[in-house]
């Protein structure tokens, strides 16, 4: 349990979370020791305490100053809260961040209208066997190895801390990060106690959409797949909670060639996508054309 | 009733809140009324009014984000292009806002849609995102300020509310009180929000449990017809639930190879009216 409390704790955002932030005297300008006491007296003791109280009722109370007060509040607001932006300069900003990364694979650009989106959670998934591993070997120069849930959230926070502060690769820029998969980190964990292991799902969850957003980076998982049991149409395994997670999901089948008995040849259809109608299906072949430089391919299980 | 300069109001905003909230409210008098926003979603004419709360509720690939985006360029489009000229406050609460999209929604529906159109479409648009329960609470009372100096802005829109809710059980540990707490916090405080500054609130939760087939539903009062046929399972805290006033269940068609086909069941939960409609999506957004 404080194992994957602490798993919590680290991987939240850089910062402290704000939950665990307790009012103490230099949090902010004006912030007295004395200030403290008094509001803890009337308990008062975090920084959610004092933004929604009522400060004319705590002036009173405490007899502080309300004119400090909420100059106190205003400070801790800007200090915590997240802060709004326009929608025309988010836009410009967009344009210039966004990329679209060609995966080498003309068929599965195709799908995927032109390519890999950065800002993205791109989601592949199929059976065992079908491919997943070769096709999103991308421009993967690096591999990490992980072996669990905390390792892979330890990675991605030491790789956002790296792309915080722009440490230069000597092979240029990070635009894709994979990880395979997620399945394999994620199972272990369900069933139990249920909400621990969805919570740390979760968790995972938004450390990968916020890598993808905050750095502009096309992030890749690999997933099992289920039968659904009153459609019994594939999808995609770990329940509905992860189902909302990715922005775009294809699926990947073998075809069955009965003159092969071991094909190359597989289906990947559009299974969720912000931009296209899901449904269109193209042909991949895996053996050749496909496939990538096979030296940059090493199945590993984690990124 | 005399009205004051906006700067003035602004400098002594927390001074004399009660002052202040007086004098918005008599600036509220003139604003564009809203029922022409998309008279298909609603059961009853003349909907949505200012101080409505709508959830829009369902699984995964069902539309939900998709009548947003609708919602929203209703919202920021011009009136001489058709729009409301509103302006919209978009919390996203999981990464999930997809600015291109709806780049290309507005691009569709506009005549003739230059880039300083669309610039001028966006910049009625207010996003921001939260990363945790807590900090959407603290976001929302900073945002205060924000309803204050735009009066034009009166549609609050929240994707998703339900985006925390295993991480706030997890750190909640053994007490549902302490689990709920921070979202009932945020339900409270947006129903503050709606009722000062006269906002319409639309909100999405997602489907994350499945509706048991023998739950305990013998014992839950007054079960409301439209709860025995969707697939909706109540999970969110009482506060929230009971400030909804408008429910929307989304769903896919079943029909085999439609992957445009959508429904969305319409229930006002006061006058316990209900309506189902249908609709696709193309690349201009959602057509009913």
């Amino acid at each position: 349990m404080s194992q994957i409390r602490h798993g919590l704790g680290l991987c939240s955002s850089p910062s402290l979370p704000v939950e665990m932030v307790v009012l103490r005297a230099g949090l902010c300008p004006g912030l007295t020791e004395d200030m403290i006491q008094l509001l803890r007296d009337n308990g008062i003791r975090t920084v959610v305490d004092f933004v929604s109280s009522d400060l004319e009722d705590v002036a009173q109370k405490c007899s502080l100053s309300y004119k400090a007060l909420v100059a106190v509040r205003r400070v801790l607001l800007a200090q915590f809260s997240a802060f709004p932006a326009n929608g025309a300069d988010l836009y410009e900003e967009l344009k210039s961040s966004t990329a679209i990364l060609p995966t080498g694979s003309p068929s599965l650009d195709q799908l995927l209208d032109s390519g890999l989106y950065t800002g993205e959670v791109m989601e592949l998934m199929g059976a065992p066997g079908t491919g997943k591993t070769q096709l999103e070997a991308l421009q993967r120069v690096q591999v990490q190895r992980v072996f669990n849930i905390y390792e892979v959230l330890r990675a991605l926070q030491e790789l956002r801390d790296r792309l915080s502060q722009q440490v230069l690769s000597s092979v240029g820029p990070l635009k894709v990060v994979v990880l395979d998969s997620v399945s394999a980190v994620i199972y272990p964990l369900l069933g139990g106690r249920q909400s621990e292991g969805l919570a740390l799902m979760m968790q995972l969850s938004r450390e990968l959409k916020t890598l993808a957003r905050e750095f502009s980076l096309a992030v890749v998982v690999t997933n099992q797949v289920t039968r659904d049991s009153s459609s019994g149409s594939l999808k995609p395994a770990l329940g509905r909670s992860w189902s909302f997670v990715p922005s775009t999901r294809v699926l990947l089948e073998s075809k069955e060639g009965p003159w092969e008995r071991s094909s190359t040849q597989r289906a990947a259809s559009l299974a969720k996508s912000p931009r296209q109608p899901t449904g269109i299906q193209v042909e991949l072949d895996i053996g050749n054309g496909d496939m990538l430089e096979p030296s940059l391919v090493t199945p590993t299980e984690g990124l | 009733m005399r009205q004051v300069p906006l700067e003035i109001l602004l400098q002594n905003a927390e001074v004399n809140t009660s002052w202040i909230k007086t004098q918005l409210r008599a600036r509220l008098e003139g604003r564009s009324s809203l029922k022409n926003l998309e008279p298909c979603l609603f059961a009853e004419e003349g909907s949505p009014v200012h101080g409505d709360v709508i959830e829009f509720h369902g699984p995964e690939g069902t539309g939900k984000t998709e009548m947003l985006y609708h919602l929203l360029a209703r919202c920021i489009i011009a009136k001489a292009q058709g729009g409301l000229e509103v302006e919209v406050m978009f919390v996203d609460t999981d990464y999930h806002f997809d600015m291109l999209r709806l780049v290309t929604v507005l691009e569709n529906r506009l005549a003739q849609g230059t880039e300083e159109m669309i610039r001028q479409c966006l910049g009625r648009l207010f996003l921001v995102s939260c990363s945790s329960s807590t900090q959407l609470l603290l976001t929302l009372h900073s945002l205060e300020n924000l309803f204050c100096a735009h009066p034009s802005l009166c549609v609050l829109i929240l994707d998703s509310l339900s985006a925390f809710y295993w991480i706030d059980r997890s750190n909640g540990g053994e007490s549902l009180t302490l689990q709920e707490m921070n979202l009932k916090k945020c339900a409270n405080f947006l129903e503050k929000l709606v009722t000062q500054h006269h906002l319409i609130l639309f909100a999405t939760t997602q489907t994350l449990m499945q509706k048991s087939a023998n739950s305990a539903e013998g014992f839950l009062p007054s079960k409301l017809p439209h709860e025995t046929d969707t697939d909706y399972r109540p999970y969110l805290c009482k506060s929230w639930q009971q400030m909804v006033t408008h429910r929307m269940f989304f769903s896919k068609q079943c029909n085999s190879g439609n992957s445009k086909g959508f429904t969305v069941v319409s229930c006002h939960l006061k006058r316990n009216q209900i309506v189902k409609r249908s609709f696709s999506v193309a690349e201009s957004g959602v057509q009913f």
